[in-house]
């Protein structure tokens, strides 16, 4: 079975020693992100998102289906992660590594769990229709933080997303194709965005965004998600080594900051995309209804 | 609109391309020639992996046969003998489909088909991979007639081209060799030889023929003048070497 | 040595008159890589990049800078040990790949009793022996001539930065590989370099800083492709933020 390469004794070493002078092989400072950089496809909700060299693709796409006998007032969402060979050859179809496994668990509680998408929002007919929507996110390149670049790139898809409107007449319901009617955006409830710490010499220094040689000699991650509004949705401990309680407070305090900056980052992007997209007023009208 | 391609863009993987055209945008990574899994292992010669990733949803049959057209196509054209015991391996991550695409009645999978084959050369020449010959691939679509007058078929159709000539009839798929032997033939539909013939010549025109040929509908460009496929690639290659060898003028 | 401007593809045959014309008759011409012969008489390229030749040794290659290292006899690299066996240390030259093998008596003066010891993913400077087409590769860190190092064996401490392969080869080729940032440095700033084919630059400057400064300009000089001036002002620029 293929296995990602380990770092070598010397780059480890150089590594931490590098951080106990205070630098960083890429000259940022301990608290800051890699540059980075959002931009939307030509479709609705697909979103291609670069965090220095790590590079990740989400999509939204819908479908329309039953909801689930115990849920019938609720549409259906779903976050998909699978790795590929792409990445790294270390990543097989099919057989998830543990990093695959972490990243799905942590999107599934910072994203879905947290009612980051207003699900009734997706009923079409109670019991009987709704949207199932689901959101595909590929790993192009990875240089680390993929947790972090993920849920920014999923977070802005499903921002970004619109479906298609629907007719609903007694039990009959018609999904109205984009040339038939102007496709809306779906309802948000709040923005959750992941910041990853990772630290060092028993959790006297930590990283915001390692990158993959950093991850590879840390002791440890903790990973904060939470919305622009100072709302933790989850913090997340991996790795042995122990951390001070009173650190992952000043951790969260630091994320705050970095999530309120990518939060703004996303907006600015959007509002260009629409002003972009806004031909003939369709998107004045859209956002007025939005407004509502 | 030509063809558009990035080259070598990604970090981690060996080689990397992302091919845009007619509103398809695939990017595809090779890694190789890497360490082979030994129940995969063949003593004379290289063993070829391909993944073709949807740009929703997981892989399903229609991938899986994708796949294996790919394989059988590109095995014939990389040098296998010459990295022995070892692994090439391409993924395909389709990024976008051309809107309003799966309305149409042509075969999706057969419209993906082409670019998936250019993306994945791209990918082997960014990647250095021992190649005999290069690929040029492309889609030709026949309208059913409405009166006895048959139609022209249509050459690397857009999504928009297919629904307004629809009913389509017969698709077909070709790719030509660098030295214009026809690779793979996949077609779908009804129709006649004499239609098939056309649809081969006319594809062949577009790959590989010598100037003079009538070139793509819309016209591949490189620097203003027409050209086939086969001159569109020698062109990006063109780039890649200028990329490469820019040290040398530098001041 | 000529560069000429012809790009080729893989498949393209090349012209008689485009390989080298031998000054001494009785030399066979010989192909570097990216080029195959297909008998009786042509001779076609394999990848994508630029044709050079060299007259007076009488071969001809294809010059491209992209894709996997693969590994040649006579090249320096720096390898990773993995494991150690019985008899040699299990080294990677690139991920993923099958290891090549590094005998525990192919350092300078080793002997039974005095093997080398070297944990895993620990760093070796080497030379590849056999490029292992038909088994695994081969490494050595003597000079079986002399039994010298020659300045291979472990390396220690430092760092390791990635490079472009076609950079290790510039900074291999000494003054034709134009490549004049390691001198210029080298006047105000002491260290040390080892240079491995396989895209690995390891540098030991003595501190943290020197060691980073020295690495992260010739990624830079990679990666813009300076020429000898923006590579002189590079110099001063890293000079100065020492």
């Amino acid at each position: 079975m293929p296995r990602e390469a380990e770092i070598s004794v010397n780059e480890r070493e150089f590594i931490r020693q590098a951080l106990q002078e205070n630098i960083r092989l890429d000259g940022r400072a301990f608290d800051a992100f890699r540059p980075l950089e959002l931009s939307f496809g030509e479709e609705y909700g697909v979103v291609d998102v670069q965090l220095g060299k790590t590079r990740v693709i989400a999509r939204i796409s819908v479908d329309v289906t039953t909801p689930l006998p115990e849920r019938k007032f609720d549409g259906i969402f779903q976050i998909i992660t699978e790795f590929s060979p792409m990445a790294s050859p270390a990543f097989e179809v099919g057989r998830p590594t543990d990093a695959e496994v972490i990243l799905s668990r942590i999107l599934e509680k910072a994203i879905r769990r947290s009612n980051a998408l207003d699900t009734e929002s997706l009923c079409i007919i109670a019991g009987i229709k709704c949207f199932a929507l689901r959101a595909d996110v590929h790993i192009v390149d990875h240089d680390g933080g993929l947790i972090d670049a993920s849920c920014i790139a999923v977070m802005a898809a499903l921002q970004h997303f619109r479906r298609p409107d629907v007719l609903v007449e007694g039990e009959k319901a018609t999904v109205l194709s984009v040339r038939e009617r102007e496709p809306i955006p779906l309802s948000i409830l709040h923005q959750p965005l992941c910041v990853t710490f990772s630290y060092y010499e028993d959790g006297e220094i930590f990283l915001v965004d390692a990158n993959l040689a950093e991850e590879q000699v840390r002791q440890g991650e903790v990973i904060v998600t939470m919305n622009r509004h100072g709302e933790v949705c989850q913090v997340a401990k991996y790795g042995g080594a122990t951390v001070d309680p009173l650190a992952i407070l000043n951790y969260i305090n630091v994320a705050l900051g970095k999530v309120k900056d990518m939060s703004a980052f996303i907006q600015k992007r959007l509002n260009e995309d629409a002003k972009k997209r806004d031909v003939g007023g369709l998107m004045a009208e859209l956002s007025a209804e939005n407004a509502r | 609109m030509a063809p558009e391609a990035h080259l070598s863009h990604l970090h981690r993987a060996d080689g990397s391309a992302t091919y845009t055209h007619n509103g398809y945008s695939v990017i595809g990574a090779v890694n190789g020639p890497i360490e082979v899994q030994r129940r995969d292992e063949m003593p004379e010669e290289a063993t070829l992996e391909i993944h073709v990733r949807p740009a929703a949803g997981i892989g399903s049959p229609k991938e899986r046969h994708l796949e294996t057209l790919l394989h059988n196509t590109l095995r014939s054209i990389i040098l296998t003998r010459s990295i022995p015991r070892t692994l090439v391996q391409i993924t395909l991550q389709v990024r976008s489909l051309p809107e309003g695409g799966t309305v149409t009645d042509v075969n999706t999978s057969l419209a993906l088909l082409p670019h998936l084959l250019q993306t994945a050369l791209l990918t082997l020449l960014s990647a250095s991979i021992p190649l005999s010959t290069t690929l040029t691939s492309v889609l030709v679509a026949i309208p059913a007639s409405k009166s006895s007058k048959p139609i022209a078929p249509l050459l690397a159709p857009t999504a928009d081209d297919l629904l307004r000539a629809r009913p389509i009839r017969s698709t077909h798929v070709f790719a030509f060799s660098g030295n214009r032997k026809l690779l793979l033939n996949e077609s779908h539909g009804v129709f006649t030889y004499e239609e098939w013939d056309e649809a081969c010549e006319m594809a062949e025109e577009v790959c590989c023929k010598d100037k003079g040929g009538v070139g793509l509908n819309e016209g591949v460009e490189v620097d203003g003048s027409q050209v086939n496929l086969d001159e569109w690639l020698r062109s990006v290659v063109k780039r890649k070497v200028e990329v490469e060898q820019r040290w040398r003028i530098a001041p | 040595m000529a560069t000429s401007s012809t790009v080729l593809l893989p498949g393209d045959s090349i012209s008689p008159s485009a390989l080298p014309k031998p000054q001494n008759r009785k030399k066979h011409l010989t192909l570097g890589p990216g080029l195959r012969h297909m008998p009786p008489n042509t001779i076609a390229s394999t990848i994508a990049g630029l044709l050079v030749t060299d007259s007076k040794k009488n071969a001809a290659w294809v010059e491209y800078n992209s894709g996997r290292y693969l590994p040649a006899a006579g090249d320096l690299v720096i390898a990773t040990v993995n494991t150690s066996g019985g008899e040699n240390f299990n080294c990677l030259i690139t991920p993923n790949t099958p290891y090549a093998s590094l005998p525990h008596l192919a350092f300078e003066g080793a002997t039974r009793k005095t093997r080398p010891q070297l944990s895993s993913n620990s760093l070796v400077y080497c030379r590849v022996i056999n490029p292992g087409k038909d088994s695994f590769p081969e490494l050595t860190c003597v000079d079986p001539s002399t039994g010298k190092s020659e300045g291979l064996g472990p390396l220690k401490g430092g760092m390791v930065f990635k490079i472009s392969l076609g950079m290790a080869r510039r900074l291999l080729a000494g003054k034709k590989g134009g490549v004049t940032l390691l001198e210029g440095l080298s006047e105000k700033l002491g260290f040390e370099v080892a240079i491995g084919r396989n895209g690995v630059l390891w540098v030991d400057g003595g501190s943290v800083k020197a060691t980073l400064a020295v690495g992260r300009a010739v990624q830079e000089v990679d990666e813009q492709a300076l020429g000898e001036k923006g590579q002189k002002k590079l110099v001063e620029k890293v000079l100065r933020g020492l």
